[in-house]
C-alpha cells in the first residue's frame, strides 16, 4: 500500500516523517540528517538542486539560489519590498499581484519553488520506503504544516505547492498544533498548554486545552514575518556597515556583493548557534583584513573577525524577542486566561534554542518551558500522526483548530464587516445577506478580506467577485445570500444563492494574491531536471554532504572554548596541519571533483583524529568530575 | 481561497446557518422545523429531525433540516447550562462529526461531516457564552434584541436619569479639555461619572440571571405562550439596556484614552 507522510515545510529547513507501528519517526538520509535546508538552486542547464547542495551553491551561485521562500508564500510585492535588499535573488511582481522570484533567466512563483522542496522530501521518503522492501514505496499523500497565523492566501499557496509537486495534500495543519500532538503522544497530559513556536521566518503562539485526547485550540496569534531570519539580517547588516564605514569595498555593480553577503550571513548563523552554548563567539569574514591604521580592506587569504558576546547579542535581539510577547498576551486574552493558568509551555522551532528566548518566555508564563523535545523535528512528527489519523481512521486523538484571523467583507465606506471571528473553531461558517442599492441593479461586487482592522484597506484582501444576473427589481428587494465556509484546512470557500428568484448564475472570482487553477495545472515541476535523479550527480552530492559535516565539526572544535585547554596536548605543528587540511577541503568543496573531495575528506579526518580523541577525553573527564561532586553530596 | 466557478444555488432546503436573519425568515424557519422528518441522502430513509446519524443505514446525515442549537446538543431550550456538561457534549459530538474521520468516506458523507461540524462549532460558540445564549434565544423566539434599528439609539426610559447626568458631566469635561486643563483635573471626574453606570450594569447582570431562572422554570412546567412572552419581553428589554450601557461605558473609555 502506498504511504502517507507528514511534512514540515519550514522557512529554513524542511523535514518529512511517517508513522511506523503507531509511532511517528523522522525520515533521515544516510548520514542520519533529517533536516533538508529549504533552499533551491537552479543551474544554468536547468537542473534543480534542493537542500544541502543548494545551500553550498548559495555561496558560489547566490543569484541562482533561493532561500526563505516561505516568507513570500501568498504575498504581494508590496508586502516584501523592504527586505529584498539583502537577498541574492530578484524579487518582483506586479503591484497587487503574486510575488515572482527571479532565478537566473527563470521567473518562478513561491509555490513552484516550495514544490521543488516538497518533491525532494517525497523522493527522500520514497527512497527510504524502498529500502524497507515495500512493494509500493510511492508516497500517495501528505499532511503539510503551516504557521498557525498564516492567512487564507498563504495556506492556499502552500496547498498549491503540494499540487504542483504532484502530491495529494491530505490536510494543511498548523505547526504549533502539530507539535502539541507529537508532544501529547509522549506525555498523555491534560490541561492548558501554550505552544511557543519561533522558527526561521515565522512566529506562532497557540493556547490549547487538551482533554480526553481532544486537542482543542482556544486561541492563536503570531507574526508570519518574524523569525531567526530577522536576527541574521540584523547582524549581517551590522557587519556590512562596519566593513563599509572602515573603507572596505562591499558593492559590486551598484548593489551589495551577493557572494559576500551570503558568506557573512553563513558566519553570522554560525556565531548565533555558538552563542546558544557559549558566552562569546565571533563573526568571521574571509578575504578581509584590518590594516595598521584601523581600516578594513580586501586581502586574499586573510580573515576579518568581529567579536560578539552573548550579552551584546541579546541586547541586539531584545526587540525581536519583545515582538513575540505581544501576540502571546493577545492569545491569552482571547482565550480568557491569565499567564499563570497555563499548565505547560512547549517550545518549538530553532530560534527557541536561544537562551534569552527561553528566559523571556519563562518569565512571561512564570514557569520553565519544556525544551526536552527536538524543536526542529516535533512539528513533522505531529504532521505524520495527523496523516495517520486521516488515512487509518485512528480515533484516539482529535485536533480542533481555529481560524487565526477574522473573515469579513467590504461594506459601504470601505468598512470591514466581520462574518467569522478570529479564534472560531474550524470548520466554521457564516453568511451575509446582500441586496442592491439602486433600482434594476443587476450585479453586486463583493470583496472578501481577512484581518482585525476596521478599514478594509488595512486588512488582507483575499478575493473580489461579482454576482451577476440579478433580475431587475427595485433597490433593496433582491436577497442574495453569500455563504462562507472555512474547512478543516483553514481555507475558505464561498457559495451564493438568490433567495427570491430561481436564477442560476456563475460567478468569477479573482484571488488577490493567489494562482488560478489553470495556472497551478500549468506549473509542473516535472519540467525541471532533477539532479537527485541522476545517479552520478547524487554520489557527488553525498560526498559533498559528508565533507561538509567534517568541515563543520572541525570548525566547531577549533572555535570551542575547550580547544585552548586541549591545544597544549597537540603535537608541534598539528594545529597547522589541521588548518591546512581544512582549507584544502573547503577549496575542493566548491569543485565538482568527487575523487578530490573524498581524498581531502579523508585527509581532514586523519588530521583531526588526535584532536577528536583529546576533546572526547576531556568531556569524559568533565562528566566524571561532575559525577564525583554529586557523589560527595 | 480558490473559487474558480461558483454557481448560485437556489437551494431547496433552508440555508443551514446564518448569522444575521430577519424575524420574518426566522418565522419561516421555525415553521419548517415543525415537520419532524429529515431524509437520509445516503439511503433515502427518514429520520427524526434532531438525530445526527441515519437510524437505517447509520451514515452521517446532511444538515438539511435541523432544529436549533439547543436541540442539536440534545438540550432543552433553557438558559442555565452546565458549562462542563456542554463542553463534554461538544467533545463527544466533535468526535462523531469531524471531517478527519470522514476522509475516505463518500462525497455526500464528507459534505455532511463538514456541515455538521461547522454547525456544531457555531452552536458551541453561541451557547457557551451566557449573553450570546440569551441573544440567540430571543432570536429563536422571534424577538431579536441585537438589531441595530432600535438598539443603542433611543435611550431606554429606565436609564434617562443616569444618561442625562452623564452627558452633562461629559460636556463639562470636554470643555475643560478644550480649554487646556490638565488631565489630572478632569480624569477623576470622568472616573467618578462611570461609577453609577457601572452599578447599573452590575444590577443588570443580577436581573438577567433572575429572568433566566424564571424562563427555565416556565420551560420546566411547559407554561403557555402568554407567560413565556412576558419573560421574553423582559429579557429583551434588559438586553437592549445592557447594550446601551455597554456603549456608554465604551464611550467613557474612549474619552479616558484620548
Amino acid at each position: 500500500m502506498a504511504r502517507v507522510v507528514g511534512i514540515d515545510l519550514g522557512t529554513t529547513n524542511s523535514l518529512v516523517a511517517y508513522v511506523d507501528q503507531g509511532r511517528p519517526v523522522v525520515i533521515r538520509d544516510k548520514s542520519g540528517e533529517g533536516l533538508v535546508p529549504s533552499i533551491v538552486s537552479i543551474a544554468v542547464d536547468g537542473t534543480a538542486y534542493v537542500g544541502r547542495e543548494a545551500q553550498r551553491r548559495l555561496l558560489t551561485e547566490p543569484e541562482r539560489t533561493v532561500y526563505s521562500v516561505k516568507r513570500f508564500m501568498g504575498r504581494g510585492i508590496d508586502d516584501v519590498v523592504g527586505e529584498a535588499a539583502l537577498l541574492p535573488f530578484r524579487v518582483s511582481g506586479d503591484a497587487g499581484g503574486v510575488v515572482k522570484i527571479g532565478v537566473g533567466e527563470k521567473e518562478l512563483t513561491p509555490p513552484e519553488i516550495s514544490a521543488l522542496v516538497l518533491r525532494e522530501l517525497v523522493r527522500r521518503a520514497e527512497e527510504f520506503f524502498a529500502t524497507l522492501g515495500e512493494v509500493d514505496p510511492d508516497v500517495s499523500g501528505a499532511v503539510i504544516t503551516v504557521p498557525a497565523y498564516f492567512n487564507d492566501a498563504q495556506r492556499t499557496a502552500t496547498r498549491d505547492a503540494g499540487r504542483i509537486a504532484g502530491l495529494e495534500v491530505l490536510r494543511i495543519i498548523n505547526e504549533p498544533t502539530a507539535a502539541s500532538l507529537a508532544y501529547g503522544l509522549d506525555k498523555r497530559h491534560a490541561g492548558l498548554i501554550a505552544v511557543y513556536d519561533f522558527g526561521g521566518g515565522t512566529f506562532d503562539i497557540s493556547i490549547l486545552l487538551v482533554e480526553d485526547g481532544v486537542f482543542q485550540v482556544l486561541a492563536t496569534n503570531g507574526d508570519t514575518h518574524l523569525g531567526g531570519d530577522d536576527i541574521d539580517r540584523i547582524f549581517t547588516q551590522i557587519v556590512l556597515d562596519t566593513l563599509e564605514q572602515n573603507g572596505a569595498v562591499i558593492h559590486r555593480n551598484g548593489a551589495y556583493d551577493a557572494e559576500l553577503v551570503q558568506a557573512i550571513r553563513r558566519s553570522v548563523i554560525q556565531a548565533k548557534h555558538d552563542l546558544s552554548e557559549r558566552d562569546e563567539s565571533d563573526i568571521r569574514v574571509d578575504g578581509f583584513e584590518v590594516t595598521a591604521d584601523g581600516r578594513i580592506q580586501r586581502a586574499v587569504g586573510r580573515q576579518y573577525r568581529m567579536a560578539l558576546t552573548r550579552a551584546g547579542f541579546e541586547r541586539a535581539i531584545a526587540p525581536i524577542i519583545e515582538r513575540t510577547l505581544a501576540p502571546c498576551r493577545q492569545a491569552l486574552a482571547d482565550a480568557g486566561l491569565e499567564p499563570e493558568q497555563i499548565d505547560e509551555v512547549v517550545m518549538v522551532g530553532g530560534s527557541t534554542r536561544i537562551p534569552a528566548v527561553r528566559a523571556r518566555v519563562g518569565e512571561l508564563f512564570g514557569r520553565t518551558p519544556h525544551t526536552e523535545l527536538n524543536p526542529d523535528e516535533v512539528v513533522a512528527l505531529g504532521a505524520a500522526v495527523q496523516a495517520d489519523i486521516l488515512t487509518t481512521g485512528n480515533r484516539e486523538m482529535l485536533l480542533l483548530d481555529v481560524t487565526p484571523l477574522s473573515l469579513g467583507i467590504e461594506t459601504m465606506g470601505g468598512v470591514t464587516t466581520k462574518i467569522i471571528l478570529r479564534n472560531s473553531t474550524i470548520p466554521a461558517s457564516g453568511s451575509e445577506m446582500f441586496t442592491t442599492a439602486v433600482d434594476d441593479q443587476t450585479a453586486v461586487d463583493i470583496h472578501v478580506v481577512q484581518g482585525e482592522r476596521e478599514l478594509v484597506g488595512d486588512n488582507r484582501s483575499l478575493a473580489r467577485f461579482k454576482l451577476r444576473g440579478i433580475p431587475p427589481m427595485p433597490a433593496g428587494l433582491p436577497r442574495v445570500q453569500v455563504q462562507f465556509q472555512i474547512d478543516a484546512n483553514g481555507i475558505l470557500s464561498v457559495t451564493a444563492s438568490e433567495l427570491r428568484t430561481q436564477v442560476e448564475q456563475t460567478i468569477e472570482v479573482k484571488p488577490s494574491y493567489g494562482l488560478t487553477d489553470d495556472e497551478v495545472e500549468r506549473m509542473l515541476v516535472d519540467s525541471f531536471e532533477h539532479a537527485e535523479a541522476d545517479f552520478a550527480a547524487r554520489l557527488l552530492i553525498e560526498a559533498k554532504n559528508e565533507a561538509e559535516s567534517v568541515v563543520t565539526a572541525t570548525e566547531k572544535s577549533l572555535r570551542a572554548s575547550e580547544f585552548a585547554e586541549v591545544a597544549t596536548e597537540l603535537a608541534p605543528g598539528e594545529q597547522r596541519r589541521i588548518e591546512q587540511a581544512l582549507a584544502g577541503l573547503k577549496h575542493v568543496l566548491t569543485s565538482e571533483d568527487k575523487a578530490a573531495i573524498e581524498q581531502w575528506t579523508q585527509a581532514l579526518n586523519d588530521a583531526t583524529k588526535h584532536l577528536a580523541e583529546l576533546m572526547m577525553n576531556r568531556s569524559i573527564r568533565v562528566a566524571l568530575a561532575g559525577k564525583n561532586v554529586d557523589d560527595v553530596r | 481561497m480558490r473559487v474558480r466557478e461558483l454557481v448560485w444555488r437556489v437551494s431547496a432546503d433552508a440555508p443551514a446557518y446564518r448569522t444575521r436573519t430577519t424575524a420574518v425568515e426566522l418565522a419561516v424557519m421555525s415553521a419548517e422545523n415543525t415537520s419532524t422528518l429529515q431524509v437520509c441522502r445516503s439511503c433515502g430513509g427518514g429520520a427524526p429531525i434532531d438525530v445526527h446519524f441515519c437510524p437505517k443505514c447509520t451514515k452521517i446525515l446532511a444538515l438539511g433540516r435541523h432544529g436549533d442549537y439547543f436541540s442539536y446538543f440534545g438540550l432543552r431550550r433553557k438558559l442555565t447550562i452546565d458549562g462542563a456538561e456542554l463542553e463534554q457534549r461538544f467533545r463527544t459530538l466533535s468526535r462523531q462529526f469531524h471531517p478527519d474521520y470522514f476522509y475516505n468516506a463518500s462525497p455526500v458523507e464528507r459534505r455532511a461531516s463538514l456541515e455538521r461540524s461547522s454547525y456544531l462549532n457555531d452552536a458551541y460558540r453561541t451557547l457557551r457564552h451566557p449573553i450570546a445564549r440569551v441573544e440567540y434565544l430571543l432570536q429563536l423566539e422571534g424577538m431579536p434584541a441585537g438589531g441595530n434599528a432600535d438598539g443603542g439609539k433611543h435611550v431606554p426610559a429606565s436609564l434617562l436619569e443616569e444618561v442625562f447626568a452623564l452627558n452633562e458631566e461629559l460636556d463639562e469635561i470636554r470643555e475643560l479639555r478644550a480649554g487646556g486643563t490638565s488631565p489630572d483635573a478632569w480624569r477623576p471626574r470622568l472616573e467618578r461619572a462611570r461609577v453609577p453606570i457601572e452599578a447599573r450594569r452590575a444590577a443588570h447582570e443580577t436581573e438577567l440571571q433572575d429572568l433566566a431562572a424564571r424562563w427555565d422554570a416556565l420551560i420546566d412546567r411547559r407554561a403557555d405562550v402568554g407567560e413565556r412572552r412576558t419573560v421574553l419581553e423582559a429579557l429583551r428589554e434588559r438586553m437592549l439596556e445592557r447594550n446601551y450601557i455597554n456603549n456608554l461605558l465604551a464611550g467613557i473609555e474612549r474619552e479616558l484614552a484620548a
